[in-house]
């Protein structure tokens, strides 16, 4: 078992998750918090901030950094491309250093281990700080590598993760808002890759709308990259918060599917099979379950909330599902369904206004 | 750039020949009654549906008393935010209507804040205030039917007149007293169930399946034609004209008379009603029965007959099933305003009232000053009862009371019968609308009851454009598709001849075109949206019914097979006569 206080390593399920925004980035942080509130959460582990940290240091990664940004024009877009291309190149050329590499190459193994495999199948997902906050404005825009397997692959994803902190966009955004890099360090989380059957995202409060007495969940077979990405449209389900009965229930013709490539190890993009592609990928009782697993995440934070989620190809009816990443709704503002009936407020509304 | 239809043909200061109307000619809420001038140009005008035939002198008084005092004064004292009712202007005897709207949002703010109270007050006591509204009307009614103008003398039926025509002011104020705000919370409803993501077109269904005057009276129409057939009297009903039955029958004696008493019985009962909405040229069933008769002729001609309790279960059934599976796709949340919603949109119901309330005002309460105008021509010597139809207000107080000679007028009624005749030839070509079309129209009156939708206004620019045109969509009123042959009306006066199958295609319909929808196969109007006349009995009947498709009279002819879609609100011409 790995010292879950490591200063570079730590474990998602025994970190104290009072310090894991902190040391682990936004998403691992919030893993780390909802493994103790007890949901179920794939088995992780993060390498720390510190570790990033002492990544860039040691190897001067943080001075070629400066270099390549130092007296930067914000508004020369093609000055901020090139450097951040160049930024990039050194991450992918800069091994990381043996100490740390062998901690994470051991962790790897242990989460092997832990999950009776052999070179167990991983998504590596980057955690930078304040990423998933209120401002969504990095919100995705860091990369997340999913299905990598074995011990090398692992390594080089998290090199991969550590230079999405330097997309142009990215710099761009810290220049124009004069935020230093320093100030935005990145975890990285390596994390189970749940074999999904179905996957996706939901919302606790109606993500266009805004109504906040429903749940909104958006569902494909396999993995959610499809639907996070946008590249299908999901089946569409509503479920009445108060009384958790489905109100809606709209199955698409879904193309894609987000499957495991066992050749190249990665998770792919790929024509949905003819079979499941207009079927619906979930049943109501998964749907309850994700209903419920939103419902708690929300009532922990006290605000709304966005998900994903996997129903697991082993998971039993009655067991909750698989919760890999949440955080909060930040595009709709929140409006309340009507709940009474006033014909004034009403017309005032629909018809008095329409002029 | 706004389209204008010019309104120069229709410029003129007289009314009808020889007549001019003195100022303050007519009391008036906010705007008066009176023709066009080249100003009106700027407003938006539409060519009203209600008298298809056209207003004689007399029955003008409807265009003073219902819009241009009944629903001012209404919206005014709701008050009606944004607007304050309707005003209307004639083109030769045509009446068009404009909304008058309230522009400032300072207005419309106030106006709402003295609405509110109201308004929940009118909807918690809505059966009392209808059902003393209606006594009122009532008591009005047995008040005039007891008087028999045939013996009463000049200056009796001059107070006669007199009275009828205070009670009809009156009748218009009740109308719209109650009309608005059933239509406000009605359409509030609706914007709710919008928002809500429930499927617009099923709100009907959740207000239908209640019994209204008007159904009542088609059913005791069904009764006649059962009793009339068992009589043996099928035969008779089918080889004599409409207009010759009630004669034929009496004549027959024995099976024959024992019906007619049958069906003089009916008429004591619901008798006193009018082939068509506030018109006081119009008889009743009482004084000319040929639409009744007309009407059980195409019934006994009809192999299967209406079966009203089935129709009403399924309707009922329909209503229970639609609210059933609209909750099920609401939140808890959501469930308890919509159940509030259909609560008070049930006990305060708009449609409903739209169908009942004809029983009561519309097709009634112009008949006293029809008797008395009528009385007063034939005792002052017109060649005929219907000239006292033909004389405007002032000319025919001053012939009841004396100030004037009928026969001082004969020659101007005269030219005037002439003027109507031409008039009345012209209806189907008259402008759907004139002046400024706007880009929309907002009020919702107009929308849900004259079907001006933006579909409306985009079918009549194009009018002209081709004349070759197959497909018409409009508002899918009632849902279902039929085939059938086109029958197209501009009128009521021969809807007796509509045989089962039949596809109507009209302006739009009133109430005393119910009975045609026992028959019809589909039904295809030019105006009226989704709370118009024939999109409520469409449902209540099951027909399919496609409503304001712009120019359905205009490009459909007699005898064409069209096709009518309720579902998509589509009619297409197969095949042309």
């Amino acid at each position: 078992m790995g010292d879950s206080t490591g200063r570079r390593i730590v474990w998602i399920d025994t970190v104290d998750p009072d310090d894991a925004l902190a040391r682990t980035g936004a998403k691992m942080g919030r893993l780390a918090e909802m493994a103790r509130d007890g949901l179920s959460i794939p088995l992780a582990f993060a390498v720390t901030i510190d570790g990033f940290r002492e990544h860039v240091a040691e190897t001067g990664l943080d001075e070629t950094i400066d270099r390549h940004l130092d007296g930067m024009d914000a508004d020369d877009s093609t000055a901020v491309e090139v450097a951040a291309e160049a930024i990039r190149a050194s991450f992918r050329e800069t091994a990381i250093s043996p100490a740390l590499a062998e901690e994470i190459e051991e962790a790897y193994e242990e989460l092997s281990d832990r999950c009776s495999d052999l070179n167990v199948p991983v998504a590596v997902r980057s955690s930078a700080t304040g990423e998933d906050s209120s401002d969504a404005s990095f919100a995705g825009i860091f990369d997340t590598y999913l299905g990598i397997s074995g011990a090398q692959a692992t390594l080089n994803a998290v090199r991969d993760c550590w230079a999405s902190l330097f997309t142009t966009r990215a710099v761009d955004y810290r220049l124009k808002r004069g935020i230093s890099h320093s100030d935005m360090p990145m975890a990285v989380g390596v994390v189970e890759l749940v074999h999904a059957r179905a996957s996706g995202v939901a919302f606790s409060v109606h993500p266009v709308t805004g109504k906040s007495d429903r749940i909104v969940i958006e569902a494909n077979w396999g993995w959610g990259e499809a639907v996070v990405q946008g590249l299908v449209t999901p089946d569409h389900v509503e479920v009445g918060k108060a009384d958790g009965r489905i109100l809606k229930h709209d199955v698409s013709r879904k193309d894609i599917v987000s499957a495991f490539d066992f050749a190249a190890g990665v998770v792919v993009e790929i024509p949905m099979p003819t079979r499941l592609r207009e079927r619906a990928c979930l049943d109501e009782e998964q749907i309850s379950a994700i209903a419920a697993a939103v419902l708690e995440i929300e009532s922990r934070y006290g605000y709304p909330v966005d998900v994903e989620w996997v129903v697991s190809r082993h998971r039993r009816p009655g067991e909750p599902v698989s919760i890999v990443q949440s955080r909060p709704v930040t595009t709709a503002v929140e409006q309340a369904s009507p709940s009474a009936y006033d014909p004034m407020v009403l017309a005032q509304k629909y018809i008095f206004s329409a002029r | 750039m706004a389209t204008i239809v010019s309104v120069d043909e229709f410029v003129t200061d007289e009314w009808y020949p020889g007549f001019k109307p003195a100022f303050e000619h007519a009391p008036y809420y906010v705007e008066p009654f009176r023709t066009f001038n080249k100003e009106d140009e700027k407003r938006f005008w539409f060519l009203d549906f209600h008298w298809p035939r056209g207003l004689t002198p007399l029955g003008l008084i409807w265009n003073e008393d219902g819009y241009n005092w009944g629903t001012q004064f209404a919206a005014e004292n709701l008050p009606l935010p944004p607007g304050r009712g309707l005003v209307s202007r004639i083109a030769g005897i045509h009446t068009y209507a404009s909304p008058i709207d309230v522009q400032s949002p300072y207005e419309i703010g106030e106006r709402a804040q003295r609405m509110g109270p109201r308004l929940g007050e009118f909807l918690a006591n809505f059966d009392e205030i209808w059902a003393s509204r209606r006594d009122e009307v009532e008591r009005g009614w047995q008040h005039f039917v007891a008087m028999d103008p045939a013996n009463m003398s000049l200056p009796e039926l001059s107070t006669m007149l007199k009275e009828a025509r205070a009670y009809h002011k009156r009748a218009f104020e009740i109308h719209f007293e109650i009309m608005y705000p059933l239509l406000v919370n009605y359409l509030g409803f609706y914007g709710m169930c919008a928002e809500m993501g429930l499927d617009v077109s099923q709100i009907g269904k959740f207000l239908q399946g209640y019994d209204t005057k008007i159904m009542e009276t088609d059913r005791e129409l069904w009764k006649l034609t059962r009793a009339a057939k068992q009589a043996g009297l099928a035969e008779v009903f089918a080889t004599t004209p409409a207009s010759e039955l009630a004669s034929k029958l009496d004549a027959m004696g024995g099976a024959g008379s024992a019906w007619m008493t049958q069906f003089r019985d009916f008429l004591q009962v619901y008798g006193y009603r009018t082939e068509g909405s506030c018109d006081v040229a119009l008889p009743s069933w009482n004084e000319d029965p040929t639409p009744a008769l007309g009407t059980i002729q195409s019934f006994i001609a009809k192999e299967e007959e209406h079966d009203f309790e089935k129709a009403l279960a399924a309707a009922i059934e329909e209503r229970e099933t639609a609210i059933d599976e609209a909750r099920s796709k609401l939140t808890a949340e959501e469930q308890t305003a919509f159940d509030a919603g259909v609560a008070s949109c049930q006990a305060a119901n708009f449609p409903w009232w739209q169908d009942d309330h004809n029983y009561y005002i519309d097709l009634k309460v112009s008949l006293p000053m029809r008797w008395a105008a009528r009385a007063i021509a034939e005792k002052t010597g017109a060649d005929q009862p219907d000239d006292g139809l033909f004389l405007f207000w002032p000319e025919l107080t001053a012939v009841a009371d004396g100030e004037k000679s009928m026969d001082s007028l004969k020659s101007i009624v005269k030219a005037r019968h002439d003027y109507f005749d031409y008039w009345h030839e012209r209806r189907p070509s008259m402008p759907k609308v004139l002046g400024t079309i706007p880009e929309a129209v907002t009020d919702p009156v107009l929308i849900e009851i004259f079907g001006l939708n933006q579909h409306f206004l985009t079918a009549i620019q194009a009018a002209g454009s081709d004349s070759d045109v197959k497909t018409l969509t409009g508002v899918p009123a009632s849902k279902g598709k039929a085939r059938g042959r086109a029958r197209v009306f501009n009128n009521a006066d021969n809807l007796h001849t509509l045989e089962p199958g039949d596809i109507l295609v009209c302006e739009s319909t009133s109430p005393n075109w119910t009975p045609a929808f026992a028959k019809i196969a589909g039904c295809v109007c030019d105006g009226g949206g989704m709370l118009s006349h024939a999109a409520i009995v469409g449902r209540e009947y099951g027909v399919p019914t496609v409503t304001a498709v712009g120019l359905g009279t205009v490009v459909i002819a007699e005898g064409d097979e069209v096709e009518v879609d309720g579902d998509t609100g589509t009619v297409t011409v197969i095949k042309k006569a």
